[in-house]
Parts: structure tokens; C-alpha cells; sequence
């Protein structure tokens, strides 16, 4: 066996096969496991699906390269939790396709944004940060209010979801473009059909403050105003934190990822 | 099914430790056999000898 | 370029530059009203272009068989031209990015202008524009030297390196456009995507085609690494891009994984390109011109057999670290740390391997900048493999991550290590490409060599203050038990080491430029003194030039 390498490195596809070989394994073994824990993830029945609204919200926030600066985790750190709210569950990006937790915070966290500002306060700080937030050094997304939102190819976006995972139904891709439309305005005959589809507790309001039109902001707003809201599952925990404070106050709240 | 996911856990954690082993090993034993020793000093050597040309 | 294909060559040549054509015309007419269509038309413009000129030089004479009696350098020249050409763009734009920081109103009110739309620039042009095209370029003229064979033919290479830079114009010029996946390093879309996998699997091909024509029984342990990189980065790229495009005339994809996998399977990804596109390809680099430069052989060959199983095993583990305290399962985070910590010792042997080698040539170190380049590089490596294994302890990790900390440990690695290694490299293989005695100027080597080392010191030493003080003040507790400190009290308390990056970036950009100027000036003077100098003549092997 000891001229074994030797010979190895002499047959270059003998070498090739063992670099593949090595190198593979790890990441394998590592990974694998992680396809079978939806076995051991908490339970969400509650969860919902991102209408087609805040998916279009989900791709202009991906386009404009927003995850360099704000994630989307909050970690099981004492200060994290209180900063930002209970930390972030595996359950709750199971529809994100491609997860968004980001690595780096320019800006400050984002998974529980959702319900903390007003619709009006995202439009004013999207359109000039520096209105709002005097020492802001984000960039100025003015853009978003005068741009109109393409819904043409929702219901492609939704399909192609679909087909990676995410239950769809064949009623919500074909109603794509409308439901994109009534989220944004609640006076009008489309409205209707978004709550239908996705639940009662779906926010339709004309987020950009003009009903008659669909522009970028809206659906990037209608996105931040849903980030942590599909599911509750993460408060439940959080209440289990407060009955046991002294669990709270470590440094590590959960005892071991998957399992709470 | 929660079977398999603790069988793909325990593979993981167990597996790569022996493997880690064995590899070890075997670098090790080819790394430092004595007859090796002067392929090795020939490698190291071979880049600085004159290479204007590729050997036909 | 085209005379030195045979007729079967340039025929292959067309055909390929036509089919490229055609679909880039079909991925125009496809993705009409779509971002995909600019593609589109970059495709065609590139195979449509490539195509006449192919014709024009068409009927030139073939080369003749003495062609086979040299190594073929000519693509060498090209990768490490654009290898320049991309370090100016991606440490231009990244000085930007900085400044942007510093700054925010310098977007013109333009989506393509935003710091979301350009730090992805940055981080591909110098990751892929610069080290790619530099360890591209190097590893043609490594694996020829030391195989002692020239390259099996004069096309491949070409489709490699003109293909990649395709790649690398087409990802660049979608980020403005807002075309990307958000994958960190990976952001590029699927038909890229698909075209860099086609370029890199002939790139694969070819190299293994070298390899096997070789005349040395022992394949050299630079093409160890060299292959580990092409290797392993086909694997990480094919499996991090599986996606489904919402159709085929839309340049917008939808992952595969989500959740939990899609944050493993991405920084899987995100750690193992560090380690086999920046670490496995640069220490190729690394194992072959240190060595050549300083005219002695590698201190310990075993140790750099040791280190390269170790690497190529270890790093794959690794990943993990980059999710402590998330919702990733803390078994995997474990495994992380345990395999991260491990990794200091095959990163340690390389990095004490390359500072013992200059044992006994010290005196070179200190009056050759070009082998200086590399011995800092060796240490900056030393410095950032410590440091990384030293962060991937959950402890620290849950103070440095998500801060300004981490990007100053990318910097030490990739301004420190992977940059000076390549400029070392470049500079000493830039005379005896162009058979030249020596760099136009060893004075600005001199230059370039201070301004960089000083670029990346301000640098980092910035970053580190800025990390901790950032990781500090989010967890500071006042006496009553609250936070201390708003996210907005941290945000204004970064702004002077922010000032500082931005200027550290611009001494590294200056460097880079009078590196250019240097370059430039030394081929534009083999022209003048010996216009056949790559042709015909044979010129023996450029002897060292210590204290050049």
C-alpha cells in the first residue's frame, strides 16, 4: 500500500477520483442529515405562503442587494432577542427560496420587522432614509415609488415555486397578477380573492399610500411588513423563556438547534 | 422516518472521526515511508532545473 | 491570436463561436422586455465578433511543428493582462463601495449606483476577475513547466480564458441590471451559471490533458492544488446553483433548497470557495514561484503533501461555522468549530513551509520586493488562518459575526494573502514571459509593495476596531439590565474607521495601478528590443535576478 500514493499520483484520473473523493465527503455527510429535519423542525400549521405581492416585495429586496447589509436571523443570544425579538426558528424560512439570513449587519436585523413601523414610515425611510433617520447611510431608494410593479409573470414566479416546494395551488398561480393588484388595493373587486386564498389575517392596504397604483414600493413594503408574521410559532417559545428566566439569561437559550 | 434522521445524525457524527483517523494514517505512513523519501527530493528539486523547453 | 491555430483548430473555433452566436440570438429574442435579452446580446456580440475574426485570420499560414519544441504561453500573457485589468475594476469599485459608506447620497438617485447593486462588482472582480483570471493564467504555465509538456492544443486554453472573462462581464454587468441570486459569491444566474460550468469543465479537461502528456514521472505538488481548486470548485458551483429559472427567456431563478439547507448548502459554498479558490489555488501558486523566486527548493515536500490532504478533508467541515447561534442544528455548528480549530494545523504547515523555504535567503527577501510580496503573503496567510479558526469558536463568534470583524478577516486574507502572493507571482513571471532580464522598474515594485502592505494594514486595523466596538456595544448592558447602546449609537461611533477602509482601500487601488504601469512599460519594451522574442527563437530559462 505504500506505493499506493505513489501510484495514485501517477494515474492523473486515480488522483482525480481521490481529491473528489476527500473533498466530497464532508460536505456530504454534513449535509445530508439536513434534508431529512423537516422530521424534527418545529410544527407551524399556521404558516402561510408569501402571497404574490410580497414574493414580488421578496425579489426587489434580492435585486437591489439588500441582504449585503440586514439579516434575516435573529440568533439565540441573550441581547439579540432583546434587541430584536424572539430568535429565529428553522420553520419560519422554510419558503424562502433562497434563504435571506444574510451575514453582515450595516443595518440592523430585519426578521421581526414586520408590524414594527408604519406602511408610511417605510415609504418615507425607502424614499430618503435621511427623512426619518438622520444618521442613515443607506442608499436612498426613490426609485420604488415611481416605478411601476411588473405582475405579467407572477404566476410563472409562483409556478416555478412550486415546482422547488413551496404548495402553490393551481388557484393562486393562475390569480397571481390580481392578487397582486388587490393586496395593494382594498377598494377594489380584487381585494377579495387575496384573503380567500391566503387567510383572514393577510394585510390588503395600499401600502404605498396610492391605492390607484401598483408600484415597487408597494411590494416591497407589503414584504417587510410580513417579515417574521407567516407563522407565530416562534412567541410560543418565547414564552417558555419567561417562566424560566435563568434559561433566558444564558448565553445559550436553546438547548440544542431543532429541538426547543 | 424520525429514524432516519437520527441514523443520518449518528453517520455524521460518528463516521467522520474514524475517517478523519484512517486518512491521517495514511497520509502519514506514505508521507514518512523511508523509499519515498527520494521521490520527494526529486520533486521538490525538479522545478529548478532548466525548463526552456517542454522534453520530447 | 488566430495564426497560431492549425486549419482544424479554427474550423473547431467557428463552430463554437457560432453556436455562441445563435444562442446568444435566441436568449435575445427569448428575453425581449427581460434583463436576459442584454445578455442575449452580449452573447451574440461576443460570438458574432469572435466569429469574424476568426474568418479574417482564417486563411493565414498554420503554424509549423516547431511550435511543439516551446511551452505555449501566449494565453499565459492574456489571463495575466486581464488578471490587472480586473484588479484595477474590483478595487476601484470596492474603494467606492467604501466611500458609499461613507458617503451615501453618491448614488446619483440610479438603482445601477446602490451599494446593493455594486458591492457584488467588487467582490466578483476581484475574487473571479482578478484571482481567477491570475490563477488561470498561472496554472498554464505551472503545469507545462512541470509536466515538462506543452499544452495538448492551442484552443482550449483560449475557450477557458476568453469564456471565463465572458462570464465574469456578463455577471458584472447584471448586477447593475439587479440580475442576481443573493448567494453570497455565487450571485450570478443560471444561464451564467451554465456557461462557466461548460468553460470550467473544459478547463478540467484540459488540464488533465497536460497532465497526462507529462515527461516528469511525479506530478509537481503546485498541480495538486491547482487540480483540488478546478476540481472542487466544479463540484461547490454545480451543487450551490441548482435552481429552476421561471422560464427559459427570464433571467430570474428560484433556488432549489430553502430555509435551513439553502443556508447550509450556500455557506458550504461560501467557505470551501475561500478554500479551494482562494487558499488550494493560491498555495499552488505559492509552491511553485516562492520556491523558483528564491532559487532554493521547498523546505518540506512531505509537509506539503500532509497539508494538502489536510486541507482538502478539513475544509469541507468547516462550512457550518458561518451559522453559530442560528437555526441550524447545533450538532452541525459543533462539527464546524471542531474542524475549523483543526484546520490551523495544515494551514500553519503551509504557511511555516513557504517561510522556511527563504531560510538562508533572507538577504533576497530584503532586497527583492517581488520576494518580498510573497513572504508577506505567507504570513498574511499564517495571520488569517489563525484568525479564522480562532472565529469559528462559538464564543467569539457570537461577538465577531455578523460585524465589521469578519470583513476585516476577509481582507487580511484576500488583500494580504491572495494578493500579494499574486502580485509576487505576476512580476516574477511577467520578464520571463516576455523574455525580458528583468521588471521595467524594480523601484516601483518597491512601490507598489509598500503601498499595498500599507493599504491592507490600514485596512484591517480598522476593521478590527470597528468589529469589536460594533460586537461590543450591540451587547453592552447598562446597570438597570437594558441595552446600552441604540443600533444608531453603533452606526455613528463607525464612522471614522470607515473613513479609514475607504483610504487603506485607495493605497492598495494605487498600487495595483503603479503594478499596471510597471507591467505595461516592461512588455512594451520587449517589443522594442527583441520584436521575435515569443516566436521562434529559443531562449534559455531566464536565470534569477536576485535584488533585480
Amino acid at each position: 500500500m505504500f506505493g499506493l500514493h505513489y501510484r495514485l499520483e501517477r494515474k492523473t484520473l486515480g488522483f482525480v477520483l481521490a481529491v473528489i473523493g476527500v473533498a466530497s465527503i464532508g460536505g456530504l455527510v454534513e449535509i445530508a442529515p439536513l434534508f431529512t429535519i423537516n422530521q424534527t423542525v418545529e410544527d407551524a400549521p399556521d404558516m402561510r405562503v408569501y402571497t404574490p405581492l410580497e414574493v414580488a416585495g421578496r425579489n426587489i429586496y434580492i435585486r437591489e442587494g439588500c441582504y449585503a447589509c440586514h439579516s434575516q436571523m435573529i440568533r439565540t443570544l441573550r441581547d439579540e432577542v432583546e434587541r430584536y425579538g424572539p430568535y429565529s426558528l428553522a420553520v419560519e424560512s422554510k419558503y424562502d427560496h433562497p434563504m435571506l439570513w444574510g451575514s453582515k449587519r450595516t443595518g440592523p436585523d430585519l426578521a421581526r420587522n414586520g408590524g414594527k413601523y408604519s406602511d408610511a414610515w417605510h415609504v418615507a425611510h425607502l424614499n430618503n432614509p435621511r427623512d426619518v433617520v438622520p444618521v442613515s447611510i443607506m442608499p436612498a431608494y426613490s426609485w420604488f415609488l415611481r416605478t411601476p410593479l411588473r405582475t405579467d409573470d407572477l404566476g410563472k414566479h409562483l409556478r416555478s415555486l412550486r415546482a422547488v416546494g413551496v404548495p402553490y395551488t393551481d388557484e393562486m398561480i393562475a390569480n397571481a397578477p390580481a392578487d397582486a393588484y388587490g393586496q395593494a388595493a382594498p377598494d377594489s373587486p380584487f381585494a377579495e380573492g387575496v384573503t380567500k386564498r391566503y387567510g383572514e389575517a393577510t394585510t390588503v392596504r395600499a401600502f404605498d399610500g396610492k391605492p390607484n397604483e401598483l408600484t415597487e414600493m408597494d411590494a416591497m413594503v407589503a414584504y417587510l411588513q410580513i417579515l417574521g408574521r407567516l407563522t407565530d410559532a416562534a412567541h410560543k417559545p418565547a414564552v417558555a423563556m419567561e417562566a424560566e428566566p435563568a434559561a433566558a439569561k444564558s448565553a445559550e437559550a436553546r438547548p440544542s438547534g431543532g429541538k426547543p | 422516518m424520525s429514524l432516519a434522521h437520527e441514523t443520518t445524525v449518528w453517520f455524521s457524527k460518528s463516521y467522520g472521526l474514524f475517517y478523519l483517523i484512517g486518512l491521517s494514517i495514511a497520509v502519514l505512513v506514505y508521507t514518512y515511508w523511508p523509499s519515498n523519501k527520494q521521490h520527494f527530493d526529486k520533486a521538490a528539486d525538479s522545478i529548478l532545473r532548466d525548463e526552456d523547453r517542454p522534453w520530447r | 491570436m488566430i495564426s497560431q491555430l492549425t486549419i482544424p483548430e479554427r474550423r473547431l473555433a467557428l463552430t463554437i463561436l457560432v453556436a455562441l452566436a445563435l444562442g446568444g440570438l435566441l436568449l435575445t429574442i427569448a428575453g425581449q422586455g427581460d434583463p436576459i435579452g442584454v445578455h442575449g446580446l452580449m452573447f451574440l456580440i461576443a460570438g458574432a465578433g469572435g466569429a469574424f475574426l476568426v474568418i479574417a485570420g482564417y486563411l493565414a499560414p498554420e503554424p509549423g511543428p516547431e511550435r511543439l519544441q516551446h511551452y505555449y504561453d501566449e494565453p499565459t500573457k492574456f489571463g495575466i493582462i486581464m488578471a490587472m485589468i480586473w484588479a484595477v475594476i474590483g478595487l476601484f469599485v470596492g474603494d467606492w463601495v467604501a466611500w458609499l459608506l461613507v458617503y451615501p447620497e453618491l448614488t446619483f438617485d440610479a438603482g445601477w449606483a446602490s451599494f446593493g447593486r455594486i458591492r457584488p462588482i467588487h467582490t466578483t472582480g476581484v475574487i473571479f476577475g482578478f484571482g481567477g483570471n491570475a490563477l488561470i493564467a498561472t496554472s498554464f504555465y505551472v503545469v507545462q513547466r512541470t509536466s515538462r509538456a506543452r499544452l495538448p492544443d492551442q484552443l482550449s486554453p483560449w475557450f477557458v480564458l476568453l469564456g471565463y472573462n465572458l462570464f465574469c462581464l456578463i455577471a458584472v454587468s447584471g448586477y447593475m441590471m439587479g440580475i442576481t441570486q443573493s448567494k453570497e459569491y455565487a450571485e450570478p444566474e443560471w444561464y451564467a451559471d451554465i456557461w462557466l460550468v461548460i468553460v470550467w469543465v473544459t478547463y478540467f479537461i484540459l488540464y488533465v490533458r497536460t497532465l497526462a502528456r507529462r515527461k516528469e514521472p511525479h506530478i509537481y505538488v503546485s498541480n495538486w492544488y491547482y487540480m483540488a481548486f478546478i476540481l472542487v470548485v466544479a463540484i461547490l458551483h454545480i451543487v450551490n446553483n441548482l435552481a429552476m429559472p421561471i422560464s427559459l427567456g427570464q433571467a430570474k431563478s428560484y433556488s432549489a433548497f430553502s430555509g435551513v439547507q439553502d443556508a447550509m448548502t450556500q455557506w458550504w459554498y461560501g467557505h470551501n470557495a475561500v478554500a479551494f479558490f482562494l487558499t488550494a489555488g493560491f498555495l499552488g501558486m505559492m509552491y511553485y514561484y516562492l520556491p523558483k523566486r528564491a532559487d532554493r527548493p521547498i523546505y518540506s515536500y512531505r509537509m506539503s503533501i500532509i497539508s494538502f490532504w489536510g486541507i482538502t478533508f478539513f475544509y469541507m467541515w468547516a462550512g457550518s461555522h458561518h451559522l453559530h447561534y442560528t437555526a441550524l442544528p447545533q450538532w452541525v455548528q459543533s462539527l464546524g468549530v471542531t474542524f475549523s480549530v483543526m484546520l490551523l494545523v495544515p494551514s500553519w504547515a503551509s504557511a511555516g513551509n513557504a517561510l522556511l523555504t527563504l531560510n538562508g535567503a533572507w538577504d533576497r527577501v530584503r532586497d527583492d520586493a517581488t520576494l518580498r510580496f510573497m513572504m508577506v503573503a505567507a504570513v498574511f496567510y499564517g495571520l488569517s488562518t489563525f484568525e479564522g479558526s480562532f472565529m469559528a469558536i462559538r464564543q467569539v463568534n457570537a461577538l465577531s459575526h455578523y460585524t465589521d470583524w469578519t470583513v476585516g478577516h476577509v481582507h487580511a486574507g484576500a488583500l494580504g494573502w491572495v494578493a500579494m502572493i499574486t502580485f509576487g507571482a505576476i512580476y516574477a513571471t511577467v520578464p520571463w514571459l516576455w523574455k525580458r532580464k528583468a521588471m521595467y522598474s524594480a523601484g516601483l515594485v518597491e512601490v507598489h509593495f509598500w503601498l499595498a502592505l500599507a493599504g491592507t494594514v490600514i485596512y484591517v486595523f480598522s476593521m478590527w476596531n470597528s468589529g469589536i466596538i460594533q460586537g461590543l456595544m450591540w451587547r453592552t448592558y447598562n446597570e438597570s439590565g437594558t441595552l446600552a447602546y441604540s443600533f444608531l449609537d453603533s452606526l455613528v461611533a463607525m464612522r471614522p474607521y470607515y473613513i479609514a477602509r475607504a483610504i487603506g482601500g485607495l493605497l492598495f487601488l494605487i498600487g495595483a495601478l503603479v503594478g499596471c504601469y510597471n507591467i505595461w512599460m516592461t512588455i512594451r519594451a520587449a517589443h522594442l528590443h527583441d520584436p521575435a522574442a515569443d516566436s521562434s527563437v529559443p531562449v534559455p530559462a531566464p536565470a534569477l535576478q536576485p535584488g533585480e
